[in-house]
């Protein structure tokens, strides 16, 4: 892959001669989803600002697109166009009176004629879950909303890399792991992602990779198994180390499971104990997940399709697959993490409904085809529609895929 | 935080869908007409409309609307009762002497345009609270942008506006972990709060002013503020009633004023 954003021995002193980066080297690929994790005051909201020039190392070199950084005023615009950058709170990064203005400020001020600007806003709306509100003014706006519209305002300008500062900061747990699903969406369509957090358990399953910051300095940059696997430097950082690894190396130690296994998701832990006690899990018939691709018209209504199938529970992936399904009076089993749910559901022998974005169709698809070839399990995912007739487990028929996202 | 001002019931309002051009010429038309009249009538007549037309058509809650009028009521009463003790002409209708030298009186004249200027200022207040109430600034500045207000001057105002609501918000949160600590048991240390409350808000306000900056930079911010357009046309039929309506009240006018005929 190629590298998109490179520092080079950054370093950075505050007016007062406070120096908060010591000397950071590192690089992120294209497409990559990388967490920022460390304890406050470690520098990384400060080298997030780097990301896109709004601060200047005081010494060593940004490089974006393989190209340093430079600092005039129309380079900085390119780089801005192309590094979108969301602040930790969203009321400040939130300008307009109005969200439709709010959103438009971007394009508007790269130009876009009013035909374009209309499109880029409505296609940011769309994203984030917010059509409708356009004239809303943002102080009429929960949190959430708030920290939605601040995202639109940097989707709408379609940036190759997208860089969040504490994003979930001042979220409820389902807001969270609402944003943690649109971060995945954005990903999934070619974005690169790089949060600041100090949340691990967010950070964990979540990043590709995670880079350890204490004090302005690396403190370990690697895929978060490893990185959070080392206790001695996750203490060093004043975080802790994700419940999911701490269980698997516990059991580890109690010599139940091999210490090389890490589990990413409860899915993970599941198979790791169900190959550990011998299941019979081999013995039963795995369910069947069916995949409803909600930017697609469909040919059966949904409910008429709901209301054929006994035992069926749903899951929706991101904000307009849960919108179709208040529009539609679904009850939603599975509103996050849902792939792995029901990957657990159908290990159980049970059917289960994925309601999903066209963008996320072939994640929940590699998903999937990942856990099986891994496990040997065979699981089969069908488009809705196909699914009247009953599959053979284990056919993920190609074509099935290409007839959803198209 | 903030549920109970006039963007609020702005926002909310049943004629909000309504274009604002067509609310602002209902006000403006009347305001000015309740301005020229020479009698009462007219200014009294639109202000009773107009009220009539906020809370019935309007459903603006009549408690809410009374608690919006009470403080220009109030100034405005306190104001009518020295003009009534401080003009004079005509005939005196009362007098009141309490010590020597000090003569109050009130006369014909006094009365008449006390109770003018009374009518004249509910009339218009009505007509200024119906702006207020229907029409959302949000709206306000597209019609401003459309009249040729400064550019300039109505980006600066879109920015005031959205950041009245953080800086109140903040400031209630400042005064609400005073009070909690009892900031404002005693006068001396009332004044101490406040003017740390105020020490307060001026300091987030110069970092607000410093993340806006960084938040325009961040969206390539190159002097361009956009309006958003999204209002609906103009209604003939609304247009159309708002126009008779102020044709009548001219009407009125006419006829109540005896001396117009000489213009005409």
């Amino acid at each position: 892959m190629n590298i998109i954003l490179e520092a080079r021995d950054i370093r950075y002193q505050y007016p007062g001669n406070r120096e908060v980066i010591k000397g950071i080297s590192f690089h992120i690929r294209k497409g990559e989803k990388i967490a920022l994790v460390g304890p406050n005051g470690a520098g990384k909201s400060t080298l997030l600002q780097m990301f896109n020039g709004i601060i200047r190392p005081s010494s060593g070199t940004m490089l974006f697109d393989n190209e340093p950084i430079s600092y005039d005023t129309s380079s900085l615009r390119k780089i801005r166009k192309r590094v979108g950058y969301v602040l930790q709170n969203s009321d400040r990064q939130i300008i307009a009176p109005t969200v439709y203005q709010d959103v438009a400020f971007g394009p508007a001020n790269l130009g876009y004629d009013e035909q374009a600007i209309r499109n880029a806003v409505s296609m940011a709306l769309r994203h984030v879950g917010l059509e409708g509100f356009e004239r809303r003014p943002p102080h009429r706006l929960s949190g959430g909303e708030k920290k939605r519209v601040a995202i639109a305002g940097i989707i709408a300008m379609d940036p190759d890399v997208l860089v969040f500062d504490e994003p979930t900061s001042d979220l409820d747990p389902s807001g969270s792991e609402d944003l943690m699903e649109l971060l995945d969406e954005l990903n999934q369509e070619g974005k690169t992602i790089i949060i600041s957090t100090h949340d691990v358990e967010l950070a964990y399953p979540w990043a590709d990779r995670v880079i350890l910051l204490l004090d302005g300095r690396i403190l370990q940059e690697d895929v978060p198994e490893v990185a959070f696997g080392n206790s001695k430097n996750v203490r060093k950082a004043h975080l802790s180390v994700p419940m999911l690894l701490e269980l698997s190396q516990e059991l580890g130690r109690h010599g139940f499971i091999q210490p090389e296994r890490k589990p990413r998701s409860v899915l993970d832990m599941v198979h790791i104990i169900t190959n550990m006690v011998n299941s019979s899990y081999t013995n039963t018939r795995p369910g069947v997940i069916s995949v409803c691709n909600v930017d697609k018209e469909c040919k059966t209504p949904l409910s008429v399709w709901i209301e054929s199938r006994q035992n069926l529970v749903i899951g929706a992936m991101g904000t307009r697959a849960k919108q179709r399904a208040s529009q539609e009076n679904l009850a939603l089993e599975f509103t996050y993490g849902v792939i792995d749910k029901c990957i657990l559901r159908a290990l159980r022998g049970l059917d289960s409904l994925i309601l999903t974005p066209g963008s996320m169709v072939n994640r929940i698809f590699d998903r999937v085809d990942a856990y099986c070839s891994e496990s040997g399990n065979e699981i089969a995912v069908i488009p809705m529609n196909n699914s009247n007739h009953n599959p053979e487990p284990g056919l993920i028929v190609e074509g099935n895929k290409e007839s959803l996202i198209n | 935080m903030i549920d109970a001002n006039l963007d609020y019931i702005a926002q909310e309002s049943a004629f909000r869908h309504i274009h604002p051009g067509t609310k602002l010429f209902l006000a403006l038309g009347s305001l000015i007409l309740c301005l020229i009249s020479p009698t009462p009538v007219v200014p009294l007549i639109s202000g009773i409309i107009m009220s009539l037309v906020l809370i019935l058509p309007g459903r603006l809650s009549p408690a809410q609307y009374g608690k919006i009028l009470l403080g220009p009521a109030i100034f405005i009463i306190m104001s009518t009762i020295v003009l009534l003790f401080m003009l004079g002409g005509g005939n005196v209708i009362w007098r009141f002497q309490p010590v020597p030298l000090i003569d109050l009186s009130i006369t014909t004249e006094s009365v008449r345009i006390s109770t003018l200027t009374l009518c004249r200022v509910f009339g218009c207040s009505v007509s200024l609270f119906f702006i207020a109430l229907t029409t959302p600034m949000t709206d306000l500045f597209n019609s401003m942008k459309r009249t040729r207000v400064p550019i300039e001057l109505i980006d600066l105002m879109m920015i005031v506006y959205r950041f009245i609501f953080i800086f109140y918000e903040q400031a209630v949160e400042i005064w609400q972990a005073q009070v909690m600590r009892l900031g404002y048991s005693r006068p001396t240390e009332a004044v101490r709060s406040f003017s740390r409350l105020c020490g307060m808000l001026f300091i987030s306000s110069w970092n607000a002013g410093e993340d806006l900056v960084r938040a325009m930079d961040c969206r390539c911010y190159n002097g361009i503020f956009p309006s958003l357009d999204l209002a609906e046309p103009i209604k003939i039929k609304s247009l159309i009633t708002v126009t008779i309506y102020l044709a009548a009240l001219f009407g009125i006018l006419v006829v109540m004023t005896p001396g117009i005929m000489v213009f005409l």
